[in-house]
């Protein structure tokens, strides 16, 4: 058994996980400040911000010996009988120093700096740096620039601590960021005539721990700390990205990436991290619509009329004998595909049940960061992970086809019932769209009109809602709450980030109405705990409560996962959450 | 000492001593075919240890000791020759190249077989594209004669040797930013752990070995580690070349035994201090390595006693003499603006300490100084570089040696500068004091408010009374 003496306590260390004095600290609650060190790049230790006192203790005679001189905590590897040092004098005069060192150059811009709140340097300045300064010299300014149409660089805020530069080289294997001059005329740039436009771009501003690269997206638009994080996953890829959306005044503003090691480690690509303004669209469905109440198209009908009309119309439908089909999204919750299974199957037990168009655009395009290639420094800690962007644009296909298969034995694609509604076969259907981008263009959604009674929930006006005999307004995928299966078969959950828009309810509860359970919202955890009760595939979860990386369903075994130790940078994680009290990564346990 | 014979720089002076002919005709290439034909890798490497060879780039590390680090199960070996020579008033590298660029290959052939390695990188200086072309035209004749090649002398050992240019940084000359460089990236050193001789150039086991150093090596091989370690002083064996430049008579390049004082280099072999004047100090290995004053110039220049006066090391062994007309202010100018140009960035401590260092200097000089900055100066160099543990490199540990000995050395003179030299353009404006101090400015009767608790960083209610 390994232990660790840090600060004069014995720890032990986990079995099995290569940390470094940083996360060997942050695991037995001692914080070693860095800037420079990221557990996917390599450690080239250059912001010598982590330097601590290290030393060994002799397993025979139990002696310490002390190495004499600072050592970077980001290179050290946390062993058997490795002692730590994070709060001796030495360390923090060394603190402050670099702390100086920092912000000689640095603008004091923070009133409107985008990062102010969530900065490495404020957080930093105020735990381990002085007020004073003793640099009286005239400063250098680095000129702002542009590195992408979509990515800014103030360079007089940058630290030169490259992790910009790393991660282009090694993770994207682009390269398109380099540094350039030298000494404290040091900058970060790009080639001439080559921005920083790969797939991943977004993520170098996550990486910034000051405010120097910069989202032009985002820029000047919202204070950090009015903006509410939203633990959510992204639904524009089959890959189920983990990201914190984060909203304020009833809008998203921005996407980040949130760790996990399973599925996009610490990014995501920049057609998810763009996707959050889908949310905000301002032609999104705002209210329900009936047809034939008066006159005959489309009239805006409240809730109550909206829900009725629809469930007695395919409870009509079934009564004559007509037979009923349902068209679910991939882009329905599995609790969403659950209940309106469910709902259908209910009305009439011969419903069938198929899944709607799948999106797919271009093809997969895997980013397989390596150990050693490509990378500098010491790459001894590295656990390299794969990203990928899927070409399927739909969250979760694997969950609705679960569910389908549980209901009916087999799943019926989208060609083939389409080809049956347009053969006149079903006298009702009923469609959740819900994608994003309209599902059904004119021509499907004249296919889809043949059956006598078409019921279509949506998000958007699309042409599919303007042939519809009643049209529920439903939830975008930021307006609810909910599971998603990835293509690896991992069950995923999904915070709410936005307050339902007026007009429209989240399909859950819209499903719920129409299935006879009330009006009282309903909470997807209750009908998630229905679900695993329910349908085997899903019997791992518990009490409608999903591990904090998701877990995979159909009874597969859980592939082992080495050096997914949980990782914030600290200038992220919210202060005052010890990381040790609430769970890893500082963060509540779902 | 009268029976030193010079070995190193023995052809310099014979006609065409950079061509093949005139090197083989005087013995040349008998070494490197006695290694490998006569003896094999291990023995190689430890006749060399045997000798304790410490290597003349500047650091001084066992030769012997750096080639056996290099793992026992490695399959390709690289052998990297630094050649950089950017230290100031360095020029050694440069005589030994023009001057007898096959007793270098020859020393590269016996370096390469006793570390196994089938490939030599030669770095070059950007600047010495003589050199460049000699070594170029030498590495083509030996190649033509069977020295390299392929299976050189039967022996089974294949060797090829590579030049390249470096492009003008100080910093290539670290081993680490070298290797760097050498693979095509910017020269930014790397971390150790892994150190080169398991993770070196392109991630495989690499030595990195200055050129003197290698061109010991032949005559190590040829006369024995024995005779090597008669020469010299305890712990630092062997002939040296010692470089003198500055205020001296005759600036010059001699070989001769480690450990000669600084008093008998400018004495015996640079014709005195010039303009008969007398010596103020020196700097005894490279800009780097500190500053000796002129009642040091007794200690020998070797790689321990040189330490005891305060300097960083023996470094390149390259002398610069400064007579007594010479302002300590303006060395320390001059060193300073040297290293804030020439740190490659990296690591805060030396990125920001260099430039502030720098920035400082030309402040006192123009006539802003004050003598706290001296404190400052101080306290900055002490913690920065290698040895306190704040950087990567040596480079910044270089940029601080000058300001810490000067300041030990001559703070007098310094001081008495900043008192005399004061124009009111360049002073600190009390704004800046003010702000430096965490205290209200100067005339300015609202007092700063008192913080609810007390802030991060020095206790300044003590502060503000003692500048007051």
């Amino acid at each position: 058994m390994a232990t660790i003496i840090i600060n004069g306590t014995e720890h032990t260390l986990p079995e099995g996980e290569k940390l470094n004095a940083i996360q060997a600290a942050k695991l037995f609650g001692h914080e070693i400040p860095y800037y420079c060190w990221h557990p996917a790049l390599s450690v080239v230790a250059n912001c010598r911000m982590c330097e601590i006192e290290v030393g060994s203790k002799d397993p025979k005679t139990g002696e310490i010996k002390m190495v004499p001189k600072l050592v970077p905590g980001c290179q050290t590897p946390a062993k058997d009988g490795t002692v730590l040092v994070t709060d001796s004098e030495k360390v923090s005069v060394h603190q402050k120093m670099i702390m100086e060192y920092l912000l000689i150059n640095h603008p004091l811009d923070c009133p409107v700096c985008d990062q102010a709140g969530q900065c490495g340097l404020q957080d930093y300045s105020y735990e381990y740096g002085q007020a004073a300064h003793r640099f009286v010299e005239e400063r250098i300014v680095n000129p702002r620039k542009d590195v992408s149409d979509a990515i800014q660089l103030n360079q007089d805020r940058c630290i030169m601590c490259t992790r910009c530069v790393r991660f282009t080289r090694e993770i994207t294997g682009s390269g398109e960021l380099n540094v350039i001059n030298r000494g404290n005329h040091a900058e970060i740039d790009i080639f001439p005539g080559q921005p920083l436009d790969n797939p991943l771009a977004g993520n170098v501003v996550d990486l910034c721990p000051v405010g120097a690269l910069l989202d032009k997206d985002f820029l000047h638009k919202q204070r950090f700390w009015f903006l509410s994080k939203h633990d959510s996953i992204c639904t524009r890829c089959s890959t189920g990205c983990n990201i914190a959306a984060e909203e304020n005044r009833g809008q998203l503003w921005r996407f980040r990436a949130r760790y996990n090691p399973k599925v996009n480690d610490y990014w995501i690509c920049d057609e998810g991290r763009s996707s959050y303004k889908s949310a905000n669209e301002p032609n999104l469905l705002s209210a329900m619509f009936a047809r034939g109440v008066a006159g005959g198209g489309l009239t805006q009908v409240g809730v109550e009329q909206a829900t009725t009309l629809a469930r007695e119309g395919l409870q009509r439908m079934a009564r004559e004998g007509g037979a009923i089909a349902g068209i679910l999204s991939p882009f329905l919750t599995v609790e969403e595909a659950y209940v309106m299974s469910a709902y259908l199957k209910g009305i009439s037990s011969s419903a069938v049940l198929a899944l709607g168009p799948i999106p797919s655009m271009g093809s997969d395009q895997t980013f397989t960061p390596d150990k050693i290639a490509g990378r500098n420094g010491d790459t001894s800690f590295l656990v390299p992970r794969p990203f990928t962007i899927h070409a399927e644009k739909c969250p979760n296909r694997m969950g609705v086809e679960a569910i389908l298969s549980h209901f009916q034995g087999e799943v019926i694609d989208y060609a083939a019932i389409s080809a049956r509604v347009a053969s006149g076969e079903f006298r009702a259907l009923f469609v959740a769209s819900d994608a994003i981008d309209p599902a059904y263009m004119e021509d499907d959604a004249a296919k889809l009109r043949r059956s006598d009674f078409l019921v279509v929930m949506d998000t958007t006006v699309t042409p599919l809602a303007r042939l519809a005999d009643v049209v529920l307004a439903g939830a975008t995928f930021a307006e609810k709450a909910g599971s998603y299966v990835n293509f690896q078969g991992r069950l995923q959950y999904s915070e709410a980030a936005l307050p339902p828009r007026d007009g429209s309810l989240p399909d859950l509860d819209l499903l719920a109405i129409l299935s006879g359970k009330g009006t009282a919202p309903i909470h997807s955890r209750t009908i998630l705990a229905e679900v695993a009760t329910v349908v085997p595939a899903f019997s791992i979860v518990t009490e409608g409560k999903v591990p904090e990386f998701g877990v995979i369903i159909g009874g597969t075994p859980e592939p082992a996962t080495v050096g997914a130790f949980p990782y914030t940078d600290p200038w992220l994680t919210p202060r005052g959450d010890h990381p040790t009290e609430s769970g890893p990564n500082g963060r509540k346990q779902p | 000492m009268a029976a030193f014979e010079p070995v190193l720089s023995r052809n310099w002076n014979v006609p065409d001593s950079h061509t093949l002919p005139v090197y083989e005709s005087r013995g040349g290439y008998k070494a490197s075919r006695k290694a490998l034909t006569e003896m094999d890798p291990d023995k190689v490497v430890q006749v060399v240890k045997d000798s304790e060879l410490r290597g003349r780039g500047g650091a001084g590390f066992p030769t012997g000791l750096k080639w056996s680090f290099l793992p026992k199960d490695r399959t390709q070996t690289f052998m990297c020759v630094n050649g950089d020579e950017s230290e100031p008033a360095t020029f050694n590298n440069r005589l030994l190249i023009e001057r007898d660029p096959h007793q270098f290959i020859e020393g590269i052939l016996i370096a390469c077989f006793a570390t196994k390695a089938a490939t030599a990188y030669v770095y070059l200086r950007f600047e010495y594209i003589h050199a460049f072309r000699i070594m170029e035209r030498a590495i083509a004749d030996a190649r033509e004669k069977g020295h390299l090649g392929k299976d050189i002398y039967g022996s089974g050992f294949d060797l090829e040797v590579y030049c390249h240019r470096g492009a003008g940084a100080y910093i290539c000359g670290e081993e680490t930013g070298l290797i760097e460089s050498l693979e095509g990236k910017r020269g930014w050193p790397r971390i150790k752990p892994p150190f080169p001789a398991i993770e070196g150039a392109f991630r495989k086991p690499t030595v990195v070995n200055n050129v003197e150093t290698l061109a010991c090596v032949p005559h190590i091989i040829e006369r024995g580690a024995d005779w090597f370690k008669s020469i010299g002083t305890p712990k630092s064996y062997g002939p040296k070349l010692y470089c003198i430049s500055g205020h001296v008579n005759k600036q010059v390049c001699v070989e001769l035994p480690l450990g000669v004082t600084t008093n008998q280099l400018i004495e015996e072999h640079a014709g005195g201090v010039w303009k008969g004047r007398k010596a103020k100090a020196a700097v005894p290995g490279g800009i780097s390595m500190g500053l000796l004053s002129a009642a040091e110039f007794d200690v020998p220049l070797d790689f321990e006693e040189i330490r005891k006066p305060g300097c960083l090391g023996l470094g390149t062994a390259a002398v610069t003499v400064m007579d007594e007309t010479t302002s300590m202010v303006d060395y320390l100018y001059n060193s300073c603006r040297f290293f804030a140009h020439e740190s490659c960035g990296q690591c805060t401590p030396c990125r920001e300490g260099t430039g502030w260092l720098y920035k400082m200097m030309k402040r006192i000089k123009a006539g802003g100084g004050r003598l706290e900055d001296l404190d400052i100066m101080d306290n900055l160099a002490k913690n920065m570089g290698i040895m306190p543990g704040t950087t990567i490199c040596g480079l910044a540990d270089g940029a601080a040696w000058p300001v810490r000995n000067a300041l030990a050395k001559f703070r007098g003179e310094i001081e008495d500068y900043i008192k005399t030299h004061q124009a009111p353009r360049y002073q600190v404006t009390p704004l800046q004091q003010a702000i430096a101090h965490g205290q209200s400015p100067v005339g300015s009767d609202t007092p700063m408010p008192d913080p609810t608790r007390r802030l991060p960083g020095p206790d300044l209610s003590t502060r503000a009374t003692a500048h007051a």
